[in-house]
């Protein structure tokens, strides 16, 4: 019990001056707080580097059905690499946009009923902190219900690092039957 | 009204002489709900509106009486019966009290130093005179409470770090159950329609339940009409930020011992406004339009209908309510990758809802019956609640989906995903005063949910679950001034899913063919789940202290989202997974309490310590789905060892008479202890702040009652402890001025208050808002104005 009594004491004389006090307890707190620091862990978002004389395809790039051409990309991270996806997808109805700074000019809007649709993910080699994506793709001219819709896709690529940081980039593409 | 029911309804005697009074302040204004107590005999009464108050029953002779009111000192004095005229007592004012900090009544103090777990009681007043664009919005200026928030209408509670199936919201003794996982849906409560709100922080899973893991919001409705009157209520609000106007109308009767209430709310707001013109959807910018955030315009439709009946020893309550509302997405924002809109359509006008958007609609019914007795009370609760959700988008063609819709489908192509949940709820709950100092608290709660599921979108598959528990808990008191208390639970639960194949085929390389290869995205699980909790308080209160310390442990069964999800996040652009073989997430959590009060200055206290075995975590992985989406990242279902801890902490000190200086505070910090994510704290950890508050108040200023003018100048320190995919929020500083009061014009008052949020229209992020992804500041300057117009009618019923 007299713990309590003292402590109360204390108390008590603490609400004599309770003005310096009560500061001293809101800066201590607010010190308290505004000191909060991060934790060691990888905040870091992995880089799609697209700046490379020969990425490919870049904003605005045209490819060709049945043409092959090569996927060239830099990926990098502060640590390790997980892996990536490609997506290709219709923009007829022009819903996707391009995340680059750029102004390609898209053809009229129009209804898909045969557009192309390209879906993949790709292992990147283990413990790498940065690599070269470099795949050879060959887009196909049809399909079983026919010849695939030319005119304005959308080239979607999502990379993660190991840590499940991961960062995307959608370029405004064409691909066109020749 | 009920607090009397509940304390001293079990002391009825048969000798007939009356004791009766009025209690006032020493400047002759009568109080309304103070506690009138015959101490001889444990028997008691509340004030009504008049500080009238009856206790009948009685037998001739002397009694010590105590009548306490918060604010107030105690009054203890004797009086004999019979007698011819009714007494008065006068109370003077007290030493301050921790009203100021949250709104509180005298029922509220004498809860919160029984509970041993950190607990805050709010009322209709402060829901007023904070009200934000929901219920939880009004509520987040309390300490340890914060909101995860999907535009300006939409927002989940979040209790000390902890939300979605986390935090169990009651309404009338029965659990609240929606599609409560998602972070895109809001409360479907009304906030016009709430009397009373009582926040338990941590652990309660000992009376409510598995999911009752971080924390409890129990709304009640309970208010009971004066005998043999007709009042009610007009309420009118006003938002400038994003053009809300909303109204309220509610009626109360009682004839004798029958009574209904009747409660009609409408709201409408438009596009709410940002202080930026654009926003960065991860590398994509999208402009704004005079700072709208394209299609956040929204509108609630409620009706409440409560009838019952009310005798010496029973009540019986119906509760009736449809709460339906429809809210926009931000447009930008929804779907597979950020989006392109059609900004002749969506800019047209700020308060059309377009594409995407959601609709729910809630209905509930509800009886809630109480029997007393000498020494125990019986608690009926049967309830039924039918949840309709749908959320609607423009059709896009993904993963494998046809580009043309087909037309032999049984859903509309722009339905994008459709809940029906039918939940079924009874419990029995009974209270026995074994003796003078011990009470026992004992009850079985039961409840059978099923899911339907319908909509393009696949993400939880229909399910149905049944849950069954019962716990007892015991409360003694040592001495007047120390309780120990004890309970312990037990339940039991089984989920079944159903299995669920894509309505479209996908060209797998293995496929036999690929024409009718419809993917299988969740396999029928059977499970079921065990748990026994339990939990152990002390509370110690020695005058102006008061010690709180309470252990316990506390459970969580997997829900099937958790066990089976399996579908694209169109808000997040990721794909998540479910785990079947989760086990039941269990914690252990350590609460402490301090309080003091002295004649001028109050302050308190509520640190928390919380270890969780295996908390259940979407863990973002680094791989990539490429069967669904367009590739998107995969988060699947984990679990990780989570260490927690933090506190709240509130006081405030009287500069003067009128003036007071207030300061609220919270901070947290998780981290998790094993698992791929070791080391990184836990998604929407609220970071640390304070409110420094100032506030003006006096009894009356010519024709006006009670008037208020309050500045919180909120700090909120930076959040660097994030996890993928989180980005680091920068600190800021708020400036929110309130100021109000009661204003008779002639016969009528009207309670006015008044906010401006943000004074200083300053751009800040909110971390634990879900479009902080997308770098979405929070609402610019905003004036909210609530106007409540109280009648009564003159003639008695």
């Amino acid at each position: 019990m007299k713990k309590y009594n003292s402590f109360t004491r204390n108390l008590i004389a603490f609400s004599l001056k309770p003005w310096i006090n009560y500061a001293l307890v809101a800066l201590v707190f607010i010190f308290s707080i505004s000191c909060d620091s991060s934790d060691e862990t990888d905040t870091e978002k992995p880089v799609i580097d697209l700046s490379m004389a020969d990425a490919y395809p870049t904003s605005c790039a045209t490819i060709y059905f049945d043409e092959p051409f090569n996927f060239k990309a830099y990926f990098s991270d502060n640590f390790t690499l997980g892996s990536y996806s490609i997506d290709i997808h219709n923009n007829f109805d022009h819903h996707s946009h391009s995340t680059e700074e750029d102004d390609c000019t898209l053809d009229d809007k129009k209804t898909a009923t045969n557009p192309y649709v390209f879906i993949n993910d790709y292992e990147i080699p283990e413990n790498l902190s940065s690599y070269e994506a470099n795949l050879t793709m060959t887009i196909p001219s049809s399909d079983a219900s026919g010849i695939f819709q030319e005119g304005d896709y959308h080239f979607y690529i999502s990379l993660t690092d190991k840590e499940g940081w991961s960062t995307q980039k959608g370029l405004s593409i064409k691909i066109l039957h020749k | 009204m009920l607090a009397l029911f509940l304390m001293f309804g079990y002391a009825f005697s048969q000798t007939n002489e009356e004791l009766k009074g009025i209690v006032t302040n020493t400047e002759n204004i009568s109080l309304k709900g103070a506690l009138v107590k015959i101490n001889e005999l444990n028997k008691g009464a509340i004030t009504d509106v008049h500080g009238e108050f009856i206790i009948s029953g009685l037998q001739k002779g002397s009694y010590e009486i105590n009548i306490s009111f918060l604010g107030y000192e105690n009054l203890t004095t004797r009086v004999s019966l019979p007698t011819t005229t009714p007494f008065r007592f006068s109370l003077s004012k007290t030493p301050i009290s921790l009203q100021e900090v949250v709104i509180t009544d005298n029922y509220a103090t004498n809860r919160k130093k029984d509970e041993p777990l950190g607990i805050e009681i709010v009322n209709e007043d402060y829901l007023k005179q904070n009200l934000g664009g929901s219920l939880m919005k009004s509520l987040e200026r309390l300490p340890g409470i914060s909101t995860i928030d999907i535009g300006s209408g939409q927002s989940k509670p979040v209790i000390r770090g902890l939300s979605f199936n986390r935090v169990v919201v009651v309404e009338n003794n029965i659990k609240h159950e929606a599609q409560q996982w998602g972070a895109d849906h809001g409360l479907e409560i009304d906030q016009y329609a709430v009397d009373n709100i009582e926040i338990i922080k941590g652990p309660a899973s000992l009376m409510y339940g598995s999911d009752a893991i971080g924390g409890v919001i129990d709304m009640k409705n309970n208010k009971l009409p004066e005998k043999n009157s007709l009042s009610g209520a007009v309420d009118i609000s006003g938002k400038t930020n994003n053009d809300f106007i909303g109204t309220s109308v509610s009626v109360e009767g009682r004839k004798e011992w029958f009574f209904a209430t009747l409660t009609a709310t409408l709201l409408d707001y438009g596009d709410f406004r940002v202080p930026t013109d654009s926003v960065d959807i991860y590398n994509y910018r999208a402009a704004l339009h005079d700072n709208y955030l394209r299609n956040t315009a929204g509108n609630e439709q409620n009706l409440h209908l409560s009838f019952g009946l009310v005798k010496d020893k029973i009540q019986s309550r119906f509760y009736l309510s449809n709460v339906n509302s429809k809210s926009g997405f931000f447009a930008n924002a929804h779907g597979l990758e950020p989006r392109n809109v059609d900004t002749d359509v969506h800019d047209r006008s700020s308060r059309d809802i377009q594409y995407p958007f959601q609709e729910v609609n809630h209905f509930k019914v509800i009886n809630s019956t109480t029997i007393w007795q000498e020494k125990s009370r019986l608690e009926i609760d049967l309830g039924y609640q039918r949840n309709h959700r749908e959320e609607w988008s423009q059709y896009v063609q993904h993963g494998y989906m046809p580009a043309v819709f087909p037309d032999t489908l049984d859903f509309d192509m722009d339905l994008e995903r459709k809940f029906i949940k039918d939940i079924y709820s009874a419990n029995v709950k009974f209270f026995y005063q074994a003796s003078d100092k011990t009470q026992v608290n004992s009850g079985i709660s039961g409840e059978y949910k099923e899911n339907q599921i319908n909509g393009r979108g696949f993400i939880i598959p229909a399910y149905s679950q049944v849950n069954i528990g019962g716990f007892v808990l015991g409360r003694h008191e040592l001495s007047p001034s120390k309780q120990f208390q004890a309970g312990m639970r037990y339940d039991h639960g089984r989920i079944k899913t159903s299995s669920y194949f894509d309505w479209f085929p996908s060209p797998l390389d293995d496929a036999v063919d690929p024409e009718t290869n419809f993917l299988q995205r969740a396999a029928s699980i059977n499970r079921s789940f065990s748990n026994f909790t339990w939990s152990l308080g002390y509370n110690y209160n020695p005058g102006k202290w008061n010690y709180k310390v309470n252990i316990g442990k506390s459970f969580r069964m997997p829900i099937p989202k958790e066990l089976a999800a399996n579908g694209v996040n169109y808000h997040r652009f990721s794909y998540e997974v479910g785990n079947p073989d989760l086990s039941p997430e269990i914690a252990y959590q350590l609460d402490l309490g301090i309080t003091f009060g002295s004649e001028k200055f109050a302050a308190g206290a509520s640190p928390f310590l919380n270890y969780f075995s295996n908390y259940i975590y979407l863990n973002p992985t680094s791989s990539h789905d490429r069967l669904y989406g367009n590739g998107n990242q995969i988060f699947i279902y984990t679990e990780s060892q989570v260490l927690r801890y933090g506190g709240e902490f509130h006081s405030h000190y009287e500069l003067l008479d009128w003036l007071q200086l207030g300061l609220i505070g919270e901070y947290i910090y998780s981290r998790q202890l094993s698992g791929e994510k070791e080391g990184y704290t836990l998604p929407f950890s609220p970071p640390a702040s304070a409110i420094i508050n100032l506030k003006y108040n006096e009894k009356t200023v010519g024709r006006i009652d009670n008037p208020y003018l309050s500045v919180d100048y909120k700090i909120t320190a930076a959040q660097n402890n994030i996890v993928p995919p989180e980005v680091i929020t920068k600190g800021y500083q708020v400036v929110n001025v309130g100021i109000g009061g009661e204003v008779n014009l002639y016969k009528q008052k009207l309670n006015l208050s008044i906010q401006v949020q943000n004074l200083l229209n300053k751009k800040y992020f909110n971390h634990t808002s879900y479009y902080r992804l997308i770098n979405v500041p929070e609402p610019g300057r905003n004036f909210i104005v609530n106007i409540n117009i109280p009648f009564h009618s003159s003639k008695t019923l």
